[in-house]
C-alpha cells in the first residue's frame, strides 16, 4: 500500500507539471495528428482497406507518439538533479517507476482518446459501437506500453542517443503486445463482436500487462541504482 | 591459454563432426519425396535456429549470475553468448528464406514462427545497441542484464504464439515434439549431430569473444589507472 | 536429383557458412586489435610510473 501511495504521488507530481507546461502532450498530439493525416496520402482509405488497416494504423500511432512521451519521463528529472534527489529519497525505485507508469499511462489514454475522435472523423469509423469493451482493451494495452516504456525510459535515461535507444529498444519487446491489440481493435471496431480467438489475444493481453508489471517492479532496484 | 586451447580443440572436434555429417547428408541419405534436394538446408536452419534460442536463455542465467554476485565474468559471457546466438539466429532466418523462396515462392512471409524469429533478433540486436552506447562497465553490466531479463521473457511470450495460432510454417517433426516423430528416424539423428557441431562450433566463438571483453575491460581499467597516476 | 533444388541448397549452404565465417573474421580483426590497444596502454603504464620514479630531490630542486 505504501508502493502505492507513494507511486500516486509521482504520478499527481507528473502529472501537475505536464498540466502546467504540456510538454510531452504538445509533441505528442501534433505527431498523431501528423500521421493520422499522412495515412490518408500514403494509403487510399477506401472502407475495404480501412476494416484491414484501423487497428494497425491506431496502435501505430499511440505507440510512436507515446514513445516521446516515455523520452520525457525520466529526461525531464535530469536538469537541476532531480533524478538524483528522487533516488536518495524514502520513495523506493519500484514505486517511483510505478509512478511514472501511472503519469504515463493517463497521457498515453488522453492521447489515444483524442486520436480515436479525430480518427473517426477523418477515416468516417464508427467506433461507438462497443464503446466499454473497447476501452477495456485500450487500457490494458496503454498500461502495457507504459510500465515497459517507464521501464526503458529509465534505463536509457543516462545514455547518449536516448531519443535513438528508446525506440531501439522498445518496440520488438511490444511487439506481442500491439498484435494483440490490434487484432481486438479490429474485431471491436468493425466486427463488433468478441468471437474466441480474439479473446485469447485478450488473455496474451492481461498475461503481458501481468508479467512486465511483476518484472519492471523487481528490476527497478536494478535499473534505477546510481 | 586453457581457454585459448579449449575453443581451438572444440572447433577441430565441430570441424570433424561436421565432416561426418555432410558426408551422411550428401552420399548416404536419400533425397526427400516433396522436396527433393532442398531439405538438406534443415540440417543447418533447425540447429541454428535452436542454438540461438538456448543462447538467449543461457545468456539470461549469465545476466541473473551477474546481478546476484556482481561479478562482471558474467557479464562478458552473458554478452559474449547473446552476440554469438545473434548470429545462429540470422543464420536460421536466412536459410529459411532461401527454403521458402524455392519451395513457397516467396522470401518471407509473415506467419507467427517467422515474426517470432525476427523479433528475437531485433530485441538482442538492441541489447547490443545498448552495450555500445554505455562506456562505464558496471553500469553497462547492471542496465545490459536487466534489458536480457526483459528480452528473454518477451522471447517465451513470442515464442508460444506458435502453439496457439494456426500459422503456415511446417508444423513440428522433432521427436521430441510429436512423441513419435513425422521425421525419418536416420535424418533426426543427422540433424541432432549437426546441432551439437553447431552448438561446439557456437561454444568455441564464445570462448574467444569473452576472452576478447576481459581484455577490453582490462584495457579499460589500465587507461583509468594510466589517467589517475 | 533436381537442379534447381540444389542451385538453392548450394544458396543456402553458402549463405549460412558465410555469415558465420564473416563473423570469425570480424572477430579475429577485434581480437588483433584489442591486443595492440593493450600492449599500447601497457606501455603507456609502465612509461607513467617509470616518469614518476625520478628522485624526489631532483623535482622538489
Amino acid at each position: 500500500m505504501r508502493t502505492l501511495s507513494q507511486a500516486l504521488a509521482v504520478a499527481r507530481k507528473d502529472l501537475a507539471v505536464e498540466i502546467r507546461t504540456k510538454e510531452s502532450t504538445n509533441a505528442a498530439g501534433a505527431f498523431a495528428l501528423a500521421i493520422l493525416v499522412l495515412f490518408s496520402f500514403a494509403f487510399d482509405p477506401s472502407a475495404d482497406m480501412l476494416r484491414q488497416m484501423a487497428g494497425g494504423l491506431l496502435w501505430l500511432v499511440f505507440a510512436f507518439a507515446g514513445a516521446l512521451v516515455f523520452n520525457r519521463g525520466f529526461a525531464k528529472e535530469l536538469p537541476n538533479e532531480c533524478l538524483d534527489a528522487l533516488l536518495a529519497s524514502p520513495l523506493s525505485s519500484a514505486s517511483l517507476l510505478l509512478g511514472k507508469a501511472f503519469a504515463n499511462v493517463v497521457l498515453l489514454l488522453a492521447l489515444e482518446i483524442v486520436s480515436l475522435i479525430l480518427f473517426g472523423v477523418l477515416y468516417d469509423v464508427n467506433w461507438t459501437a462497443c464503446p466499454w469493451s473497447l476501452a477495456a482493451v485500450f487500457f490494458l494495452a496503454s498500461w502495457g506500453i507504459a510500465i515497459i516504456g517507464a521501464a526503458f525510459g529509465a534505463l536509457t535515461v543516462n545514455l547518449r542517443l536516448r531519443e535513438l535507444m528508446l525506440p531501439v529498444i522498445l518496440y520488438p519487446l511490444l511487439v506481442p503486445l500491439l498484435i494483440a491489440a490490434i487484432e481486438l481493435t479490429d474485431a471491436l471496431l468493425f466486427e463488433k463482436r468478441i468471437t474466441g480467438t480474439e479473446l485469447l489475444w485478450g488473455r496474451i493481453l492481461l498475461a503481458f500487462d501481468i508479467v512486465f508489471t511483476a518484472l519492471a517492479m523487481a528490476l527497478a532496484e536494478t535499473i534505477l541504482v546510481n | 591459454m586453457l581457454r585459448e586451447r579449449t575453443a581451438v580443440g572444440l572447433a577441430i572436434a565441430a570441424g570433424a563432426l561436421l565432416v561426418y555429417n555432410l558426408y551422411q547428408m550428401f552420399m548416404v541419405l536419400p533425397d526427400e519425396a516433396l522436396q527433393g534436394a532442398i531439405y538438406r538446408i534443415l540440417f543447418f536452419h533447425v540447429p541454428a535456429g535452436i542454438v540461438g534460442m538456448i543462447g538467449y536463455f543461457v545468456a539470461l542465467t549469465f545476466s541473473l549470475l551477474y546481478l546476484s554476485s556482481g561479478n562482471l565474468r558474467w557479464d562478458s559471457l552473458s554478452a559474449s553468448i547473446v552476440e554469438v546466438s545473434l548470429v545462429f539466429s540470422l543464420v536460421n532466418i536466412v536459410t529459411g528464406s532461401i527454403w521458402a523462396r524455392n519451395q513457397w515462392g516467396i522470401w518471407w512471409t509473415w506467419d507467427y514462427r517467422l515474426t517470432s524469429a525476427l523479433v528475437c533478433i531485433l530485441i538482442f540486436a538492441g541489447y547490443l545497441m545498448m552495450r555500445r552506447a554505455i562506456e562505464e562497465p558496471i553500469q553497462r553490466a547492471r542496465l545490459s542484464s536487466a534489458l536480457c531479463i526483459f528480452g528473454c521473457v518477451d522471447v517465451v511470450i513470442v515464442w508460444k504464439s506458435i502453439e496457439w495460432f494456426r500459422n503456415n510454417h511446417p508444423g513440428p517433426v522433432l521427436s521430441i515434439r510429436t512423441g513419435g516423430g513425422t521425421m525419418d528416424p536416420a535424418m533426426e539423428r543427422i540433424l541432432w549431430l549437426n546441432f551439437l557441431a553447431i552448438l561446439l562450433i557456437g561454444i568455441s566463438l564464445v570462448l574467444v569473444r569473452t576472452r576478447q571483453e576481459t581484455m577490453a575491460r582490462e584495457i579499460d581499467s589500465l587507461r583509468r589507472f594510466a589517467n589517475a597516476v | 536429383m533436381d537442379a534447381r533444388n540444389f542451385t538453392f541448397l548450394f544458396y543456402g549452404f553458402l549463405a549460412a557458412w558465410l555469415i558465420v565465417i564473416l563473423y570469425v573474421i570480424s572477430l579475429a580483426r577485434r581480437g588483433a586489435r584489442l591486443k595492440k590497444e593493450l600492449e599500447d596502454v601497457k606501455q603507456l603504464v609502465s612509461s607513467n610510473q617509470a616518469g614518476h620514479t625520478a628522485p624526489v630531490e631532483d623535482r622538489v630542486r
